[in-house]
């Protein structure tokens, strides 16, 4: 594998941004996910190659060490952090359509709920792992979510809750997302709720992680 | 015993005869009185009268007099969001908008709902002198985040030594909070800390440790009690926050209730927690309820647990769910029948009890909890054996303790619901109430008489 893309790849596992980043400590004074990416690209190696082959291998591993309880938020923040530092050099290339995202995924905290740590850690990583991620904030409503989801055939949405009251609507958003169109996938997740809810509210998918997300989206694509 | 006593037992891992039970009332109070959380959380008054409620229907051993942590956050100007059917939520946060840490100084205990939460502490406190009081506080790195936001999860990483600084503030904060609930009469000071369950035990030692150490010791020193509540999976934190040196720590059910036990005992400290609050005490129904509750007590036993659930209760959560676990943790024979009907559940191998009856005498079968430890128990044990007593060896009689595996087969195969009950020549004759010597008498006459 390239050195180049191995390197972005490593500054995306260990949260190194840039060359002035102090974290983490053992890397200081190196070139971070920021530099290197803009190198990559200048010696040739595409935008795509640099997502599958440098983002999405750090980002998946730092997914796997997240489920594993090795990192935490603060880690995966950095991490994220790092690549969207280097996706700032890629924008460009996904909009011209000169390279293609895995899919498209909406993702937005229900209606009622403004509690959104956990949406952007899995929108984040979501990103992180090729796709394209809508990212409609907190308190969305049903409304919201349909007219999104139908801009984009295909697309996959995610909801979020952290309150247990707010698991009510996500009931009643999955419902009506559901009557909208019955193939269209909703994946849902949040500190309480469960694959039984998962199960009970005719949602598709629960993952207690954001790798389980990016998995299940996989799953979709291929 | 009175439930102030039987909590501070408890905390002091002292063996309880009754394991205490600690509703975390917060705004489902306000929808037991037909509130919005909006006009319950901003009322001294509607307070009181809730928690009374809670009191009184859910019969508990300790309470919190308020279940919301934005009060602090509020009096430090931050933006609420108010919602009908939860407390509110924490929209702005200062130190993102411009406003440095230098500029925040540490409320007057007159500013926002403080007063009006010490309030109700005080009234409730005359109201209820043998119960446990909580007087809930934003842990200080919830507070932190509140006033920086997400950020601060960065700042760790990048400048350390501003987010000490800001763990110094909330930790002041705190230690206000703090004192002037224990001055208001709460027995415990319980330091809810969700946030800390997104960080990494070496994050959480380094940052977290230090400032929540300084505010268990503020609150031992001042006669109070402490518990570390932390809601959301934070099961690599339990050993460095039992380091702290809390006297609880709460917990809920995203951890196993075992491993907290062992954690938590291995330092020291008591535990309590954590029923199912969504999919048992939300949605589920009273039977659920019971058994999430007795396979908590049952985990946590009766040395230094408390039973609760695992967090704040959700607002719409049904009293009746509530109500019939505040039953079973009063009543120890209900425990042992549930207890026996989840092992029928399970595969109980049924007794062969061909050779049980004796053609020339009626065998008796007293099925209890234990006649040693279980009033009701006793009592039935001594009028059959009294009753007995005239026929010599034309009765025997067993007793069948249902804590032990023989007790429970038993009961299984005599097809027994209830305890304690009596069993004669196989026939379910008496169950529950304990019967006049006369009455189990002339039944064993009956069955003398058909032999």
């Amino acid at each position: 594998m390239n050195e180049i893309l191995e390197q972005i790849a490593i500054c995306v596992e260990s949260g190194k941004i840039n060359n002035a980043s102090p974290f983490p400590p053992q890397m200081k004074g190196q070139d971070g996910a920021d530099e290197l990416t803009k190198q990559a690209l200048d010696s040739g190696i595409t935008a795509g190659e640099i997502l599958q082959g440098g983002l999405m291998i750090g980002m998946e591993k730092v997914g796997v060490k997240f489920r594993e309880n090795k990192v935490f938020v603060p880690q995966v923040l950095m991490s994220a952090k790092a690549m969207s530092a280097a996706m700032e050099h890629l924008k460009p290339f996904f909009a011209s359509g000169e390279a293609e995202r895995k899919g498209i995924f909406i993702i937005g905290t229900v209606e009622g709920d403004l509690h959104d740590i956990g949406k952007n850690l899995v929108a984040m990583m979501v990103e992180g792992n090729g796709y394209e991620v809508i990212d409609l904030g907190t308190d969305v409503k049903a409304e919201k979510f349909i007219e999104e989801a139908e801009k984009h055939p295909g697309s996959v949405i995610g909801l979020s809750a952290l309150l247990t009251t707010t698991m009510n609507n996500m009931e009643k958003i999955v419902k009506a997302i559901k009557d909208n169109d019955a193939s269209r996938k909703v994946c849902i997740g949040g500190a309480p709720v469960n694959d039984e809810f998962c199960q009970r509210i005719g949602a598709d998918s629960y993952n207690p992680d954001p790798q389980g997300v990016v998995e299940f989206l996989n799953s979709q694509a291929s | 015993m009175k439930g102030l006593e039987l909590i501070k037992k408890a905390m002091k891992l002292e063996e309880v005869e009754r394991i205490p039970w600690v509703p975390f009332v917060g705004s489902h109070a306000g929808a037991m009185l037909g509130l919005t959380a909006t006009e319950f959380l901003q009322s001294t008054d509607k307070i009181v009268e809730g928690v009374n409620k809670a009191i009184k229907k859910y019969n508990p051993d300790g309470i919190p007099v308020a279940f919301d942590l934005q009060i602090e956050a509020e009096a430090l100007g931050c933006e609420l969001a108010w919602a009908d059917d939860n407390p509110p939520a924490v929209i702005s946060h200062p130190l993102m908008n411009g406003m440095s840490l230098e500029d925040l100084k540490v409320p007057c205990p007159c500013k926002g709902r403080i007063p009006t939460v010490m309030d109700a502490t005080r009234r409730l406190r005359d109201e209820h002198p043998d119960l446990a009081l909580y007087g809930l506080i934003t842990g200080p790195f919830t507070l932190a985040l509140h006033l920086l936001g997400t950020d601060i999860f960065m700042q760790m990483m990048m400048e350390p030594e501003k987010t000490h600084k800001l763990m110094r503030f909330a930790t002041d904060v705190a230690l206000m909070m703090a004192g002037n609930y224990i001055e208001s009469g709460a027995d415990v000071i319980a330091i809810v800390d969700p946030m800390t369950s997104q960080i990494d035990p070496d994050s959480f030692a380094t940052f977290v440790s230090p400032y929540v150490k300084e505010i268990n010791d503020f609150i031992r020193e001042a006669g109070a009690l402490s518990s570390f509540f932390v809601c959301g999976n934070a099961k690599q934190n339990i050993e460095v926050m039992c380091q702290t040196n809390p006297d609880n720590i709460s917990i809920d059910e995203n951890i196993p209730l075992d491993f907290v036990r062992d954690m938590a005992l291995k330092h020291n400290v008591s535990f309590g927690g954590n029923i199912k609050l969504t999919v048992v005490l939300l949605m589920g129904d009273e039977d659920a309820s019971r058994r999430d509750a007795l396979d908590c007590m049952d985990i946590g036993g009766k040395k230094g647990f408390i039973l609760a659930p695992g967090c704040d209760l959700a607002m719409e959560t049904p009293e009746a769910n509530l109500v019939a676990v505040s039953e079973l943790v009063h009543d120890e024979l209900l425990q042992g029948e549930l207890r026996a009907s989840e092992a029928k559940g399970m595969d109980i191998e049924l007794l062969d009890l061909s050779s049980h009856w004796a053609k020339d005498k009626v065998v008796i079968d007293v099925i209890t909890l234990d006649s040693s430890s279980c009033a009701p128990c006793q009592y039935m044990m001594d009028a059959v054996a009294r009753a007995a007593e005239p026929f010599g060896d034309k009765v025997v009689y067993k007793e069948h303790r249902i804590k032990e595996k023989e007790g429970v087969q038993m009961m299984a195969s005599l097809g027994v619901q209830n305890l304690p009950t009596i069993v004669m020549d196989g026939n379910i004759d008496f169950i529950s109430q304990i019967p006049p010597i006369n009455d189990i008498k002339s039944k064993i006459e009956g069955y003398l008489a058909n032999k």
